[in-house]
């Protein structure tokens, strides 16, 4: 199953936070907001994604398994 | 310069289904200057025949009709029309669907919609029954902005001819209104509102032909693709599109045969050669006059050019105006109409708005401003809930490119329009 960090960027208030714990999925632009690699998760992106899916104070990550919206 | 304009050439097949069979003319905020009389239901019906029902085997007929003549949305990516269709049909089942007309015509140089529904109100009213039959709709809805009076009038004149007149197996329709701002007429802006929310881009990951208005799978369409809906119920091809060719003050509304070529459609409505033309409106590209003799305003050819005619917007730059400086101000423009939802379009719109307004005024940085608007765009694009930063980010990107001399010579504090003019 094809497994992917997707922000919902009308939550996002560019906090950061994500690009701390999935330093290997998430980097900021100019302005602060994640740019996350489209790349399908792997063991170890998949743990730091979850990390950032769970610390995100604004709840705008999450991670879409082919397509379907799921939690953390 | 821009006075007479003559009924496009056309032969009198072309003559008979073409939606506006001459041109329309509007002057800044003004109402339409145009010999076209509004139709009304009589007219309309004598004009182009009678609405087919499209219920039962009908519809299915209707949906491959609309495959065949292969037709496409106005939002922008001109998708196929008949992908939509497909996808509220299997998501309906019972529940029933909802289908909207957008008539929020958000471009500010862009009149094709507002000209459809103040003279051709029935051609829209006919396809968005068709839509609401085919596809076991609920509910009819028409989206207008809220100041726009004159269509709203022409509207519910039509509506009561309807009704008094005997189309009484139609189904109900409402109209519904959205604030007068750009972004209002965006479909996920639509659908919220509907919903009881904020006429603003919601960030979606099932599509709102799945999941739309109040859960229930929606088909928005632009006006004109509806009125192109009438058309092939009936039988017709799509062989024209709707475009409003912009100068200065002057808008001008044609409905031009496909195999048209962008020069003569803009040399046509306008009677002179501008010396660049913004290509689908104010999100679109650049491209200089001399590149576009030989691309037809046909999406498969604007595509091959890179190019796409989106919301039917060919915005003309007069000779001896400064591309970039227009360019500084649509985009100072589209910044101020973000949406202030998603970080990248919010604060990324607005620093290449004024980087290019620094650029646009001349100075020894010019192009450092140039590399740094084409790094930002490239963080900027794709970022977005809706497309509002991917047409702005086009807009400008395209501008360095077609305006590149223009860009140097600027950094030397000369200006190739300007001096061109003297």
């Amino acid at each position: 199953m094809k497994r992917r960090l997707r922000v919902d960027i009308v939550a996002c208030d560019g906090v950061g936070i994500c690009a701390h714990l999935a330093s290997g999925l998430v980097r900021v632009d100019s302005w602060g907001y994640p740019i996350i690699e489209a790349h399908q998760l792997t063991r170890t992106t998949g743990r730091q994604a979850r990390a950032a899916v769970q610390a995100c104070p604004r709840r705008a990550l999450f991670i879409e398994s082919d397509g379907v919206m799921g939690g953390p | 310069m821009r006075t007479a304009v003559n009924a496009y050439p056309r032969t009198a097949d072309q003559f008979e289904s073409t939606m506006l069979p001459r041109p329309v003319h509007y002057f800044g905020t003004g109402g339409a200057l145009t010999e076209l009389a509004p139709h009304t239901l009589r007219e309309h019906r004598q004009h182009f025949g009678a609405r087919p029902a499209c219920v039962g085997a009908a519809a299915g007929k209707l949906i491959d009709r609309i495959e065949q003549a292969r037709l496409t949305g106005r939002g922008g990516a001109h998708l196929p029309s008949v992908v939509k269709w497909r996808a509220v049909r299997a998501a309906a089942g019972t529940r029933g669907s909802i289908v909207v007309a957008n008539g929020a015509e958000g471009e500010p140089d862009s009149r094709k919609d507002v000209a459809l529904l103040e003279l051709r109100p029935h051609l829209i009213l006919d396809g968005l029954v068709c839509a609401a039959e085919a596809l076991g709709a609920r509910e009819a809805i028409v989206w207008l902005h809220e100041n726009a009076h004159v269509s709203r009038a022409a509207l519910s004149r039509a509506l009561t001819e309807r009704t008094s007149l005997g189309e009484p197996a139609e189904p109900a329709i409402r109209i519904a209104f959205g604030p007068d701002a750009y972004l209002s007429g965006e479909s996920g802006a639509v659908v919220r509102a509907l919903s009881g929310g904020p006429a603003l881009p919601a960030f979606r990951t099932v599509p709102s032909a799945v999941k739309g208005v109040d859960g229930s799978p929606t088909l928005v369409h632009n006006v004109e693709t509806l009125a192109r809906v009438a058309q092939v119920a009936r039988g017709a091809a799509c062989a024209s599109e709707l475009v409003t060719v912009c100068i200065d003050e002057t808008r001008i509304v044609l409905d031009v045969p496909t195999d048209a070529s962008l020069h003569t459609v803009v040399s046509h409505a306008i009677g002179a050669h501008p010396s660049a033309v913004l290509v689908g409106g104010w999100g679109g590209s650049w491209r200089a006059w001399p590149d576009l003799a030989k691309i037809t305003i046909a999406e498969p050819s604007l595509r091959a050019h890179g190019l796409s005619l989106g919301a039917g917007v060919l915005h003309a730059l007069p000779r001896g105006v400064c591309g970039l400086a227009r360019a500084a101000e649509i985009a100072r423009y589209l910044a101020a109409q973000s949406a202030q939802q998603c970080g990248p379009c919010q604060f990324g719109l607005t620093a290449v708005a004024d980087r290019m307004t620094e650029l646009a005024r001349g100075g020894r940085r010019t192009r450092r401003d140039a590399a740094r608007i084409t790094a930002w765009a490239d963080e900027i694009r794709g970022r977005g809930a809706c497309h509002h930063p991917d047409g702005a980010v086009r807009m400008v990107v395209s501008a360095l490119e077609v305006f590149a001399d223009d860009v140097a010579a600027h950094g030397r504090g000369r200006c190739l329009a300007r001096r061109g003019r003297s």
